[in-house]
């Protein structure tokens, strides 16, 4: 007995200290990682509650807090600035873009994903090419309209300008949740006499409710994050959206407010970051085109 | 008599009848054009193709037009100059260091992504407790806006309050207080552009590998492995062939983002010192937006179509076989 059992302890103890020392080299090769992502945050954080003399005391510790953690930063940003009316503007933009994209993209993703008539394939291709005209290439052009409309400097440019990109996007996504809606369910309705926009109305969207609340959020989070296209539109402060003001507005001249700075930053980053963890794999999947399976 | 009386009658009640049908029919008529796949097809994706040409398509002329002419911004529509915006650009010495800038922040961004998002995708595959909460942390630089992410390391790289030159200093590697200014200097500006760039985007990379190694079929790879493939053949006979669509496609999106960026440049140095650390895109927008020279500033934008073209065309080829399955 004890002949067996004792070489397969020692088997034991060395098979044991070799996953051991698997899971430190482990731990050790995703720690650079780890730091890399996240200090950059880490240090928002710490600089939004610190104290303006904590801030540029170069003899201390930057890491930690060497006064006691203040709210002043914050408290500044929403009463000394017009962070709360960007908020607004964003959600305001937003819920435009939101409408808009829906109105386009529900139509058009429903026929790309379950019918084929001459050049659809061509369409389809055609809306997710536009995703990668970048912002860069046409903002001068763009603004020129923009004056042209009259809605230069105001909010409503980039409601108007924000669906070119949401709608490549969100089209090719629902494409994605169309398809996986079973096709007998819409045959039984078509049988049963419902028109085309009928079966689409009352059976296909019913059934798609998590993709759309899908497309929803990610055309909300994408207007949240654009910057290129602020820039050149809007220079007025009181209709900035909020991830330009924050960037823009808190840098007078030469002074850099970074307490505030650092605090409306982490403010707009915490939900966009929460909700694309979220949908993560949905945004590759969108982003590949459907390559994903 | 009757005869004609009921064939009267007859004609009587056919054309009512006809008339009742003429009337249904024009309600009808729509109804049953929509029955139609094309038309209906057509007619849904309308809306996308009208929304993209108007405010895709057509600026895109507009930019077209404004590179062979002399617009302004107090002048939109200037008048015909041929290539001149193009000769100027050409000959601008800034725009020649901003398109050699754009090449090395792209290229060197890629590489990099490419190497360390392989390794942080092996190690995010392998099951571990807390893999949920570590693959969060990792994908934050993602997830945060670009232009809130940049900002931040603005900060970081404060040339007086660094806190990167501060833990340098605290591990040796520069005397204290005598670190590198990194946005004031050349070449340190250009390494902190493209690290920035790539602490955005190699979560990206890494989750695009995960997704596609994961959906490899493990029974591939454990016969392989039974044959004796060390994971170096697995690698490059197995996962890399199967993987390769998707990785492809997420280069392809990573690399036109990058090449046409100017948000990460714009907010870490605004092209300084000395215009040294423009990208073809934040130059651009300094000689179009700020100094209202439409045309030259299209021009440059331009400059960076031909990359964009090359990267739809080789995309394309790829969606349209997907498609068609």
């Amino acid at each position: 007995m004890a002949a067996i059992t004792i070489p397969r302890a020692t088997h034991g103890r060395a098979f044991r200290l070799r996953r051991l020392r698997g899971n430190i080299l482990f731990a050790l090769a995703l720690l650079p990682f780890v730091v890399f992502a996240l200090f950059p945050v880490y240090w928002m954080f710490i600089t939004t509650f610190k104290q303006v003399n904590d801030l540029y005391n170069l003899q201390d510790n930057p890491l930690t807090f060497n006064l006691a953690p203040t709210l002043e930063q914050v408290t500044y940003l929403f009463q000394q600035t017009n962070y709360a009316t960007w908020a607004v503007n964003t959600v305001e933009v937003g819920a435009v873009v939101v409408a808009i994209t829906l109105f386009v993209c529900i139509p058009a993703a429903y026929v790309l994903a379950r019918m084929r008539f001459p050049g659809s394939t061509s369409l389809g291709i055609g809306i997710f090419l536009t995703y990668l005209v970048p912002p860069t290439l046409l903002f001068l052009p763009l603004s020129q309209i923009m004056v042209g409309l009259g809605l230069i400097n105001t909010k409503w440019a980039l409601a108007v300008v924000y669906p070119t990109f949401t709608i490549p996007f969100c089209t090719w996504l629902l494409m994605g949740f169309f398809k996986s809606i079973p096709r007998e369910i819409t045959e039984a309705a078509r049988v049963d006499g419902c028109s085309r926009f009928g079966a689409l109305f009352r059976v296909v969207l019913p059934v798609s409710v998590p993709g759309l609340l899908t497309i929803v959020i990610f055309a909300f989070t994408l207007v949240m994050q654009e910057y290129v296209y602020g820039l050149t539109f809007v220079s007025a402060s009181d209709q900035k959206l909020i991830t330009l003001g924050v960037v823009t507005d808190l840098i007078r001249g030469d002074i850099f407010y970074w307490g505030s700075l650092m605090a409306g930053a982490l403010i707009v980053a915490i939900p966009v970051a929460f909700v694309y963890n979220l949908f993560m794999d949905t945004f590759v999947r969108g982003i590949t085109g459907g390559s994903l399976k | 008599m009757a005869e004609v009386e009921r064939s009267v009658s007859d004609v009587a009640r056919t054309t009512a009848v006809a008339r009742a049908r003429a009337q249904l029919s024009a309600r009808e008529r729509i109804g049953r054009l929509l029955e139609n796949e094309a038309v209906f097809g057509y007619l849904m994706v309308a809306p996308a193709i009208l929304y993209i040409l108007i405010l895709v398509g057509y600026p895109f002329a507009i930019a077209l037009w404004f590179t062979v002419s002399d617009a302004t911004v107090s002048q939109p529509i200037g008048p015909f100059t041929g290539l001149t915006n193009l000769k100027f650009v050409l000959d601008d010495e800034v725009f020649k260091r901003a398109l050699a800038n754009t090449f090395v922040f792209t290229i060197s961004s890629q590489l990099i992504q490419m190497v360390f998002g392989t390794v942080l995708a092996f190690l995010l595959l392998r099951h571990f407790r807390g893999r949920r909460l570590i693959r969060a942390i990792v994908m934050l630089p993602f997830t945060v806006p670009v232009a809130v992410g940049a900002i931040a390391w603005q900060w970081m790289l404060n040339p007086t309050y660094s806190v990167v030159n501060w833990v340098g200093a605290q591990l040796g590697f520069f005397p204290m207080l005598g670190g590198p200014n990194w946005l004031g200097e050349e070449q340190y500006a250009m390494i902190s552009i493209i690290v920035v760039n790539v602490w955005r985007n190699l979560p990206f990379t890494a989750i695009v590998l995960t997704a596609g190694i994961s959906s490899i079929p493990q029974e591939i790879l454990e016969a392989a492995s039974l044959d004796g493939a060390g994971w170096l053949t697995r690698w490059r006979k197995i996962m890399a062939p199967i993987i390769a669509p998707i990785i492809y496609i997420a280069l392809l999106f990573s690399l036109v983002f990058t090449f046409t960026d100017m948000t990460v440049v714009w907010l870490l140095t605004k092209g300084s010192p000395v215009n040294s650390t423009h990208v073809i895109a934040s130059y651009a927008f300094v000689t179009g937006v700020i100094s209202g020279g439409l045309g030259r500033g299209a021009a440059m934008s331009l400059f960076l179509f031909p990359v964009l073209l090359v990267g739809a065309l080789m995309l394309l080829r790829n969606l349209k076989a997907r498609t068609l399955d």
